[in-house]
């Protein structure tokens, strides 16, 4: 077990439009950078394939293609400047990690030139998304134990993060980033995921004949989906007195489940940053980026914009540097209308002037509040010219309809609780007027009893980063220490054991609200010495001794089956 | 006794008694020669002379070298008496990292036993010295370029980039084009250093660097050992590779184009007043005809986004931006001592060295 010590965590959060990176403890990262980078494959021999891991490119040798590596800039420095033929590539698609090679090249940037670490001396805490699979998370793990040597690890939910920013354990997180929006409820710091299916069995045994009312619990349980096995003793007195001739073995197997209260839509800040585009296209502004001209000053006080031809620049890469201007237009002007939007109402609204990097002057009116609108309404994109082909619009939900979804997948006890603790985050989430529209939507949708509130931080830095800076948080708390998955564990135990690390809180969470039950219906056991007992508890034995024999306890905690193979005879 | 201010720079380190609108005392380089004595019988023709840099892009690299050059400069020349030690202020450069500092409180405490301590970034510093809390900051050194926005005495480090060229890639460049002209000239990179610092300007802007490069008038320098050489363009080429990186071999953008992207990261209200407070300084930006080439580009920006340079106060005196740091150093020294905001030896042995950055940000 890692012990933590005086040596600070670094907190990474990869998102799909940057990547935060800083130092627990503090309350904002230090390097956040875009989490696309450049490519340009160069042709020619790879011969001298140079791991340079203090420059900020480096060579692609893991390319299948021989004949051709890949040169990768990272970062806003590297990004900014115009390349012939590089193209602007991203290493997420649809909320899932594709290409890990790029993913690893991020990191090396983040460390060895934006925080200036090493980072074999820092314990590492991962966010990661909310419905992120077991294999993702192997997947990295493996990464950073073996390519970064990190001496410990930890994989943290980006709702449970967010949540914990705030100072809450129960909460639905609403997390409207760059690439998508993430509807999670989080219930005393986990996240409410699809199909949980506990089993457990509770065995009792008196153990001492003097004291007929003392017992022994075990309470061991099953996770059936990752084959995952705890037990707990209990020491305690029984709640119901048995004449010591009867014996019994107590057994109840029940599954808890809960469907998936995760729901992903598409529908994030680059998503209206292209609405945006396409819309002031569709009204014939064109947006220069920044490399395709120069300004001159022809007489003092007069300039005049001259474009510069430069061959050889990407479609993707324009298409870059078109989205950072107009997604600057989208921050300044934006703001989410108070009612749903409709053409009508909103013809004859002032414009709003913006000035372009190249001096032209544009104004903006109903826009300013048809793109925001865009998240309550997908189907308004129809309207966009240049937008039809978007495909899922018909499927995908208004933020409103993802909220009440999700809260009502989950239990009826904590519904009431999530409706007053909605919280927001994630860049799109700081628009002007998103919390109090959204407040209005769902107090309208939301069951008559359900007090409904929306938190939101008040500064914008906060909502950007409140993944980031629950991580800070986490992974500076004094009791969090021990849950670190460390390298020697890794070494140790594999890969896998990380899925076990995650579920440990799990069962520990379920373990109070068990305990009681099954105490509810405890009956003492006696083992006498020869191991007899009624018949009604021998055919219950013998299952109790069949269902621990399928969960592999014999093998993995032999302890544990001893005890089963005592108390059943 | 006043507090003592180092500011420990890539080429020169500055160091004094914390008083405001006076040079820092000492200014001297920032190199230890170390004597290498060959190991045979010590015959004393064979001892070499070795110019060590403790500072290396900004960052303390070579600590036991540090160490003799701060003992020397706190006893000898700042005049502490060992046992009585004072109070030190250091000034430090963005994006340090957490373990050089807590080496630097490590070595201060434990070492020399200094009754308090505190350290802050160069950018916020030299901002105080032109008496604002808030604005831009471009500081070119020797080793590093440092441009932050600062609001309110905050650095906003997501918006701040840090580059490694500096002074000291501009003396590279010198050396190369004077090459180039001069082929049978012998010289000593000190002797280009002073060169590059007599003879290097900046064009009036692009249009007028380009006519300079095709006819320009050539001086002839005298060497200390009696070597002539033509220095003419050499002079602008090397004024115009901030502006223009390509002409140092980057693939880079221009510093006021840099200044402005990394700004609009910072949240659109505060970015104009920011921009309005944009000081430079560092020793390369004294550069004749920096400042006028730095507000002329500026102008090409669009309106929302336009730096404008802060003029110094005229109570400061004149070498201000080469020592803004220090100054700003002795200003903030006045504030954070006497009211005890600093960290002290019974701080620093209850926590250790990790206390400082609670304390100290």
């Amino acid at each position: 077990m890692y012990g933590g010590d005086e040596v600070s965590a670094i907190v990474l959060d990869l998102g799909s439009y940057t990547c935060k990176a800083g130092y627990a403890g503090e309350d904002a990262p230090k390097a956040v950078f875009p989490s696309v980078v450049g490519s340009i494959y160069q042709a020619g021999a790879t011969d001298e394939v140079k791991h340079e891991k203090d420059s900020d490119s480096m060579y692609d040798s893991e390319n299948a293609d021989k004949t051709k590596t890949r040169k990768l800039y990272v970062g806003t420095q590297a990004l900014g400047y115009r390349r012939g033929h590089m193209e602007v590539i991203s290493p997420i698609k649809d909320g899932v990690v594709v290409d890990w090679d790029i993913v690893d090249n991020i990191w090396n940037h983040a460390f060895r030139e934006r925080l200036l670490i090493d980072p074999k001396e820092h314990p590492m805490l991962l966010a990661e998304p909310s419905s992120n699979t077991p294999q993702q998370r192997e997947k990295a793990a493996e990464l950073m134990f073996e390519s970064y040597k990190v001496p410990a690890l930890f994989l943290a939910k980006n709702a449970v993060l967010t949540s914990f920013a705030s100072g809450r354990a129960t909460s639905l997180v609403v997390d409207s980033g760059g690439g998508s929006t993430t509807v999670a409820a989080v219930h005393d710091g986990y996240v409410l995921q699809k199909l949980l299916c506990f089993e457990f069995i509770v065995l009792t045994l008196q153990f001492c004949h003097d004291h007929a009312d003392a017992c022994l619990s075990i309470l061991i349980l099953h996770d059936v989906h990752t084959r995952e096995s705890t037990f707990r003793l209990y020491l305690g007195r029984s709640s119901r007195q048995a004449p010591p001739t009867q014996g019994n073995v107590n057994m109840l197997r029940t599954t808890t489940t809960c469907l998936q209260a995760v729901s992903t839509s598409p529908i994030g800040g680059e998503f209206l940053t292209d609405c945006m585009m396409k819309s002031l296209e569709s009204k014939g502004v064109m947006i220069k980026p920044r490399y395709s001209f120069k300004r001159k000053e022809i007489r003092p006080g007069e300039f005049q914009t001259v474009d510069l031809d430069i061959p050889n620049t990407t479609e993707s890469y324009k298409l870059y540097s078109q989205r950072a201007i107009a997604s600057d237009i989208k921050e300044s002007v934006c703001r989410v209308p108070d009612t749903a939007f409709e053409e009508s109402a909103y013809a004859n609204v002032p414009m709003t002037p913006y000035e372009l990097p190249d001096g032209q002057t544009i104004e903006i009116g109903a826009d300013r509040f048809k793109i925001p609108d865009v998240l309550f309404n997908p189907s308004l994109v129809q309207t966009i010219p240049g937008m039809e082909s978007f495909a899922g619009s018909t499927s995908v939900n208004g933020l409103p309809q993802m909220v009440i979804e999700s809260i009502n997948r989950c239990d009826a006890d904590i519904k009431r609780e999530l409706f007053s603790s909605i919280l927001l985050a994630g860049g799109t989430a700081s628009m002007l007027q998103l919390k109090e529209r959204l407040e209005k939507e769902l107090m309208e949708e939301a069951p008559q009893a359900a007090r409904v509130k929306v938190l939101a931080s008040g500064n914008s830095i906060e909502r950007r980063f409140s993944v980031w800076i629950g991580g800070s948080i986490l992974a500076s708390l004094g009791s969090f220490q021990q849950l670190w998955f460390s390298k020697a564990e890794y070494e140790e135990h594999g890969v896998s054991n990380i899925q076990r690390k995650q579920i440990l809180p799990n069962l520990a969470i379920l373990l109070p609200v068990l305990m009681p039950l099954a105490r509810m219906y405890c009956y003492s056991v006696i083992p006498t010495s020869e191991g007899t007992a009624g018949g009604v508890g021998r055919r219950q034995r013998g299952e109790a001794i069949g269902i621990a024999d399928s969960w592999g306890l014999r093998a993995r905690a032999p302890q544990v089956w001893n005890l089963v193979t005592v108390a059943c005879g | 006794m006043e507090a003592v201010v180092v500011d420990a720079g890539s080429k020169l380190l500055k160091a004094g008694f914390a008083s405001p609108d006076q040079d820092p005392a000492l200014i001297m380089p920032t190199k230890m020669k170390r004597v290498v004595e060959d190991g045979d019988g010590g015959d004393a023709s064979m001892i070499e002379e070795v110019t060590v840099d403790p500072v290396v892009r900004g960052f303390i690299r070579d600590w036991d070298v540090m160490e003799d050059l701060l003992r020397h400069v706190l006893y000898t020349d700042l005049g502490w008496e060992v046992g009585d030690e004072g109070q030190i202020l250091f000034a430090e450069p963005l994006f340090t990292p957490k373990a050089i500092r807590e080496q630097l409180v490590q070595l201060m405490f434990e070492t020399f036993n200094v009754s308090g301590f505190y350290a802050s970034e160069q950018a916020v510093l030299s901002l105080y010295a032109v008496g604002r809390i808030s604005g831009c900051t471009v500081d070119i050194g020797h080793g590093k370029i440092d441009i932050a926005p600062i609001c309110e005495g905050a650095v906003q480090h997501i918006a701040s980039k840090r580059f490694q060229i500096g002074g000291i890639d501009l003396t590279n460049l010198l050396v190369r084009e004077l090459c180039k002209s001069n082929p049978l000239m012998n010289i000593d990179i000190s002797e280009v250093e002073k060169l590059k610092e007599q003879h290097a300007r900046c064009a009036e802007d692009q249009a007028a660097f380009e006519e300079t490069l095709r006819a320009c008038p050539k001086e002839t320098h005298t060497l200390p050992d009696g070597q002539t050489i033509t220095i003419g363009r050499e002079g602008y080429i090397v004024g115009e590779a901030l502006f223009q990186p390509s002409v140092l071999g980057l693939e880079e953008y221009g510093i006021v184009e840099q200044l402005v992207r990394s700004i609009s990261s910072v949240s659109s209200e505060n970015l104009r007043q920011l921009l309005e407070n944009t000081m430079l300084c560092g020793g390369t930006a004294s550069m004749s005809g920096f400042e006028e080439r730095f507000q002329k580009e500026a102008n090409l920006c669009s309106s929302s986004i336009r730096p404008s340079l802060i003029k110094p106060p005229e109570y400061m005196p004149e070498n201000l931006s080469k020592n803004s740091a220090w100054m700003g150093g002795a200003i903030l020294a006045k504030v954070v001592f006497p009211q005890n905001q600093h960290v002290t030896k019974g701080d620093y042995d209850e926590t250790g060295p990790a206390i400082v950055h609670k304390k100290c940000f």
